[in-house]
């Protein structure tokens, strides 16, 4: 179990050395705590207490490469159950499956499918990370030209879906260089599965068909010298798989239970295999495998991935653009606040109470509220000038008024010098905006 | 430019404000807003002559009243200044004022070991054939006496060989002490009637600025004098402090200027008063928060006030009282004493130390609530420190009725619960002209549990009684009538101040419960609590408690330590080892920076209600 | 090799609301257990809405405005079409009180409210138009008007708490407490409503979601949160979570943006939006979903069904 910042001091030498570049041990202590520091910086601490400590700070899941190069997929290493305690760190590879029962223009098209799997979202790209190709036809020949097929025609990271360890190994002859991920040793398999994946240092997706036969192999296979795995407890039902990757998170978590220290891949095979493949997703899914290629179906669920895996210590904060509250025209007032959410809803609708409708322009202020932001230099006269020439708030109103809170009063002589708008400073507390309005804005 | 009713004239320089004209002549106007023309509240009123604006546009004639921030005198000019515009005298805070300690809390006894000592010695003059030198003689002597390692001033050396034959080799040493090994001699006089020796331990508040005069050889103190920190004029809050001496051109040299004489002003009161002569002060040592540090320095603040919040030192070296131009000796050392942050100075380091702080390794909390929150927890091995911005309210500023904690400030109320009468009581016992920041607790405690204000602090629109009036900003509650006031208005606490006030208190309790969520302990663990500074010694506790501003543990375990910044400046003052300790407290204090992540946001948030979100957390508020 | 199943025990539970009338009284809440997790407690089924307006909508996409085609002048019969669909609620959002969209009266707002009560079998949810103060005058009266029918009545904020759950607790309603996205402020609205004498297994908490790809992940563990809480007894968390889905899934560009080669199909992905949205909140802790499209409706109950299956070890 976790430590407290305290209970490391107590282990510490006590002594402020500074040399770990913080300023007290106990800052220290803070910081190995929160899992922000490693002990080795750490030059006086007592052989005995890192024992003690190393043991509390190994991580709880390993971290698991699929693919080569930079492009390569890592998952694990996670250290919660629930997203508000710290941020999942590694988001869930999503994989989609492509069938060797495909051949000809009918494989090259659903490649070109999967390859346009890529959204764009507030300017960065997202999208699927993994081709999984699936031995179904029974033929090693024609799994082999799939295979073939598939590496040559697309970037993504691949997966060999074959539990058939000679098909599996002529496979990885051609792309082993490529690392795929190689699904799955079973117990009837797992030694030469574990032989190939150690030869081209595989991740190795280990399934068992409940959760103690995946204990055991997942050990044997450890006790065989590999190391990177995968885990999948052969659950396809999604309560099932729901119950079994709750109960993988629990044990490596809370237990430190070392047959359950991996990541786990998941495969949605069921009717409505997107939605299945988001509870995965939600709860602890590593890699999900599903067979689907549809851009209303991916799109939907690559968002859901990003929004899963953001990090939940940051200010909930909203985007710095201009809002409306009721349907302003060009004579609505104009009010200047932060984009600190608690602090724009105050706003927002302290001003739909006053029923004026209104624009409201939230500065980007790292999510924080009108007076540290003031205080942390963050909301600044040439700030606020810029974001209202950016805005584009004068081309939707036919006056040149802004309205500051008046926990800004300070700089509204200079504000109004660098904008050339009228300022009003407006009352320090939102909940006073309808008589500010009231007895202002009316002139 | 002449000021009215004081009869005092100064020459105006160029683009100065008659604020700032004002500040030289010693008068401290209002200003909330830091002399930028929006708080209106340096109103003053022009007899004679004419002022023109910034940009040399309007002009105003005799008879106008302007404000003086943004007024520039033309010509000869005579202002009235009425009393709404001055900030008020007030009660001095001195360090012992009272203090309701545990036996055994005063930091353990330590000899009296000044940071200067005076000592008589007589060295032998030198005869033919010797070939020691005076220093050397005056130091083999000295180490003989005081068992240190000495070393000289340069300037002390200058005048030597004179001083040393005047009066055949008696001399009155002053001796300057650090708390290190070595001691160093700062004067040096003939004979052996030079008189006793003082020195100076200085409080420099960001409001008030506080100077206590001690004997040093006999730790009494002579006299203790407080005044408003001239640096007023320039903004009520730090922040605006920092932005004043960054932006401004001469802005850093004119708030050092502001605070340096407002403790020279002081001292000069003091030594009138004791008939003390100017270089009999030998000694400073000023407690300040970093940003009072810095400017009373000259020191460049901007980096306290920006991400990731930087001092530029915590530890200061020892400066002459010449070299900031401080009204005592020339060569006095000046001590300050060290921070820990940007935001935790020396004023809670000396304070913490000075109280014997975990002295019984029992878990203690030590709180100085002012402008800014300061906290420290710790059971004397380890120590958290953090320091939340509550907002000027409890200094009865930013709030509608609010005032500082003077004669006619409601500083006690109650209300009856059948017919919302409100009794009340104010300092001084005359009629109330505003409400303190004691008062104010009381005022959102008996307003909750009289179902006045929600547990939100909304007003109830429901309830039959004169007093309320309507909700919204310039709505509120009637605490005195027009008919019973000192000034003829009536006393309204406004539901904008109660969502200050909330908000004040919420920071204090959120900044608690993030340090001790820090340190992994609940808020049962703290032994001890101790409350210090202007604000804390009327602090209703009980009230306090039922708000949700202070934990809720039994009332025997708060305890008042005074102006604990000025205890610390005294305890250093009259003993190196002190200053040392309080040296060590600064380095093993471990910082929480509260700005961090969503979970301070989340406690503020949960403590933004009446007492609490978790009610669990104030049981003895539960059951009331 | 035998595996130890971790399994925790909950001190507390959600409490249950009940709506309507018997014997076609729905259940809500109740779980003893994380949502859908079998093995050591009793995760109960979340129920779902459809909504109508009292007035027609104005801008739904016609992905949304087809399977109601004729019927959405007519709340009543957009309701039955509702209960056809399968519906286990109604929701009724009286979008015409708004002075803006019609400024309907109070009197009026009621008796649609009651015209649709009692055209229909389902239990009902009203909601206001979202000004606080037009819905601090126009809910009591409906809830007047809907005295016997068992109700769940919103929106009641921090600001006009006092008149909505006022008229709940007069005429035996439940109602819908709400607060922007934050933990505490959910909190402190319900100890401000059962300071009143509304019970809390009366109060359903909606948080103000965001959908998919705007905001979902905070209504996602702030759900998540007042569960967990909840399970570890407090009453404070307890009350059954509500998720305003449609209006909130609908309005997202995602939904709106009609067929295109890179997002494929609108109507497969505004549907998938909105249901996708609805299951990962189940999936968080909600009790109570309000959606809009009928195909939504049957592909969350799909896998409701599917993931209510027990799983125990």
């Amino acid at each position: 179990m976790a430590l407290t910042g305290l209970a490391i001091y107590k282990l510490l030498p006590k002594t402020n050395c500074k040399e770990c570049g913080q300023a007290t041990c106990l800052a220290f202590a803070m910081q190995l705590a929160a899992g922000k520091a490693g002990l080795e910086v750490c030059p006086h601490v007592s052989e005995e207490a890192r024992e003690t400590l190393s043991a509390a700070s190994e991580p709880p899941i390993a971290l698991v490469r699929i693919g080569s190069g930079p492009g390569a997929l890592e998952v694990g290493s996670e250290t919660v159950l629930f997203r508000h305690d710290k941020r999942f760190l590694h988001p869930t590879g999503i994989g989609i499956i492509v069938s060797d029962t495909l051949d000809g223009e009918l494989l090259a098209a659903r490649i070109g499918v999967v390859n346009r799997l890529s959204f764009d979202r507030l300017g960065q790209t997202y999208g699927v990370d993994l081709a999984a190709v699936r031995y179904e036809c029974g033929d090693p020949e024609r799994y082999l030209t799939a295979v073939r097929e598939v590496a040559a025609n697309t970037e993504l990271n691949l997966a060999l879906m074959c539990a058939d360890p000679d098909a599996a190994a002529r496979a990885l002859e051609l792309v082993g260089d490529r690392r795929p991920l190689l699904y799955a040793a079973d117990a009837e398999n797992y030694e030469a599965m574990t032989a190939l994946a150690r030869r081209y240092g595989l991740a190795l997706a280990v399934r068992g068909r409940d959760l103690g036969e995946l204990a055991a192999l997942a050990e044997k296979v450890v006790k065989l010298g590999h190391k990177q795995l995968l885990l999948d407890s052969g659950a396809r039902q999604p309560g099932r798989v729901l119950a079994d990757q709750t109960q993988i998170r629990r044990s490596a978590v809370n237990k430190r239970f070392r047959p359950f220290g991996f990541p786990t891949v998941c495969v949605a095979t069921g009717e409505d295999a997107v939605l299945d493949t988001a509870v995965y997703i939600g709860k602890y899914a590593a890699v999900v495998l599903l067979d689907t290629a549809d851009p209303a179906e991916i799109l939907p669920l690559v968002t859901w991935r990003l929004n899963v895996y953001t990090d939940p210590q940051k200010p909930i904060a909203i985007e710095a653009k201009v809002y409306e509250v009721g349907n302003p025209g060009p004579e609505a007032p104009v009010f200047l606040t932060t984009n600190f959410s608690l602090t724009y809803f105050c706003v927002m609708s302290d001003i739909e109470g006053a029923r004026v409708p209104a624009f409201i322009l939230p500065v980007d202020t790292d999510g924080t509220s009108v007076l540290t932001a003031w205080a942390a230099g963050k909301l600044t006269p040439e700030k606020i000038g810029n974001f209202l020439n950016e805005s584009g708030i004068a081309g939707r109103v036919n006056h040149e008024r802004l309205i500051i809170p008046g926990g800004l009063a300070v700089m509204s002589g200079k504000l109004q010098e660098l904008t050339g708008w009228q300022i009003l400073v407006g009352p320090r507390e939102s909940s006073a905006i309808p008589g500010f309005l009231k007895q202002y804005w009316s002139q | 430019m002449r000021f009215l009713p004081d009869e005092l004239e100064i020459e105006a320089g160029e683009g100065e404000s008659i604020l700032e004209l004002a500040a030289r002549v010693g008068i401290t106007l209002r200003g909330a807003c830091g002399g930028n023309g929006t708080c209106g509240r340096c109103l003053v009123v022009l007899r004679k002559g004419a002022v023109r604006d910034r940009d040399g546009g309007t002009v105003a004639e005799a008879g106008a009243t302007v404000r003086a921030c943004r007024s520039y005198p033309v010509g000869a000019v005579v202002v009235e200044v009425p009393e709404t515009s001055r900030l008020r005298e007030h009660q001095v805070l001195g360090a012992d004022v009272g203090l309701t300690l545990q036996a055994g809390e005063e930091a353990a006894e330590v000899p009296v070991d000044p940071l200067l000592c005076r000592v008589e010695v007589t060295v032998d003059l030198p005869e033919t054939g010797e070939v020691v030198d005076d220093w050397g003689r005056l130091q083999s002597e000295l180490a003989g006496l005081a068992g240190i390692e000495v070393r000289a001033d340069l300037e002390v050396l200058r005048e030597l060989p004179a001083v040393l034959r005047a009066e055949g080799g008696a001399v009155t040493v002053d001796l300057a002490m650090d708390g290190g090994p070595a001691g160093s001699v700062v004067g040096v006089q003939a004979g052996h009637a030079a008189g006793p020796v003082y020195g100076a331990a200085v409080d420099l508040g960001t409001t008030t600025v506080v100077v206590e005069l001690v004997e040093l050889d006999t730790g009494r103190t002579v006299g203790t004098r407080g005044t408003y920190n001239r640096q007023a004029a320039y903004g009520d809050d730090v922040i605006s402090r920092i932005i004043h001496a960054v932006e401004r051109s001469g802005g850093r040299r004119q708030l050092q200027d502001a605070v340096v004489e407002t403790v020279n002003g002081l001292l000069v009161e003091l030594r009138l008063a004791h008939g003390i002569a100017r270089d009999a002060v030998r000694v400073v040592v000023c407690a300040g928060n970093p940003t009072m540090s810095h400017l009373f320095l000259g020191v460049d603040p901007a980096h306290i006030r920006l991400e990731p919040y930087t001092p530029a030192a915590n530890f200061w070296p020892p400066c002459r009282a010449d070299e900031i131009g401080l009204a005592v000796h020339p060569r006095a050392p000046v001590h300050l004493l060290p921070g820990v942050a940007s935001y935790l100075g020396g004023d809670v380091t000396g304070g913490v130390t000075a109280c014997g702080f975990g002295g019984a390794g029992e878990i203690t909390l030590f709180m100085d609530i002012g402008t800014n929150g300061e906290m420290v927890l710790g059971d004397g091995n380890w120590l958290v420190g953090c320091s939340c911005s509550a907002g000027p309210a409890f200094e009865g500023s930013g709030i509608s009725c609010g005032m500082r904690a003077t004669d006619g400030a409601i500083e006690q109320l109650g209300v009856t619960p059948d017919g919302y009468e409100v009794v009340y009581r104010t300092i001084g016992g005359g009629r109330p002209v505003g409400v303190c920041g004691s008062g104010l607790i009381a005022a959102l405690a008996v307003l909750c549990c009289a179902g006045v204000i929600d547990r939100t602090g909304r007003y109830r629109t429901d309830l039959e009684t004169p007093r309320l009036r309507g909700r919204d900003a310039g709505g509120g509650f009637v605490l005195a009538w027009a008919a019973e006031t000192g000034h003829g208005e009536d006393i309204v606490l406004t539901g904008s101040d109660v969502q200050n006030l909330l908000r004040a208190k919420a920071a204090v309790y959120a900044g608690l419960r993030n340090m001790l969520a820090a340190v992994g302990l609940e808020q049962d663990a703290i032994g001890r609590i101790l409350i210090a500074g202007g604000f804390g010694r009327f602090l209703p506790l009980r009230d306090a408690i039922t708000v949700g501003m202070l934990p809720d543990v039994p009332l025997e375990r708060y305890g008042y330590v005074g102006n604990s910044s000025l205890r610390g400046a005294r305890a250093a003052l009259l003993s190196g080892r002190r200053l040392a300790e309080i040296g060590a407290t600064a380095r093993k204090t471990t910082y929480l920076e509260l700005g961090d992540g969503t979970q301070f946001m989340n406690e503020f948030v949960s403590a933004l209600f009446i007492p609490h979100t978790d009610l669990g957390l104030f049981p003895s508020v539960r059951e009331e | 090799m035998a595996v130890k199943i971790v399994r925790e025990r909950w001190p507390g539970k959600v409490y249950e609301m009940v709506l309507g009338r018997r014997p076609n009284t729905v259940r809500v809440g109740g779980d003893t257990s994380l949502p859908f997790i079998h093995f050591e407690g009793e995760p109960k089924k979340p129920v779902v809405a459809l909504e109508i307006q009292d007035i027609e909508p104005l801008g739904w996409p016609e992905v949304l405005w087809a399977p109601f085609a004729g019927l959405m002048s007519d709340p009543v019969a957009w309701a039955r079409r509702c209960v056809e669909y399968g519906a286990d609620l109604v929701a009724l959002r009286l979008a015409g009180v708004h002075p803006e969209s019609g400024d309907a009266g109070a009197e009026a707002a009621a008796a649609v409210a009651r015209s649709v009560a009692q055209a229909v079998d389902v239990p009902l949810v009203v909601l206001g138009c979202g000004m606080e103060e037009k819905d601090a005058r126009v809910l009591p009266v409906v809830a007047e008007a809907l005295e016997g029918y068992n109700c769940l009545i919103g929106q009641a904020t921090v600001d006009n708490y006092k008149p909505v759950a006022a008229g709940c607790r007069a005429y035996g309603h439940s109602v819908v407490a709400t607060s922007p996205l934050d933990i505490n402020l959910a909190k402190q609205l319900n100890i401000l409503i059962t300071e009143m004498n509304l019970p809390p297994e009366r109060i359903a908490m909606d948080p103000s979601i965001g959908p998919l790809g705007y905001g979902i992940e905070y209504a996602y563990s702030i759900i998540e949160r007042k569960r967990l809480g909840a399970l570890m007894g407090d009453r404070m968390l307890a009350p059954p979570v509500i998720c305003l889905v449609g209006e909130e899934a609908w309005k997202t560009r995602e939904a709106q943006v009609g067929d295109t080669p890179e997002w494929g199909n609108q109507a497969r992905r505004a549907v998938l939006w909105e249901t996708m949205t609805a299951v990962m909140l189940a999936l968080a802790g909600g009790s109570i979903f309000v959606l809009r499209h009928p195909e939504s409706l049957a592909r969350f109950q799909g896998r409701i069904d599917v993931l209510m299956q027990p799983q125990l070890y």
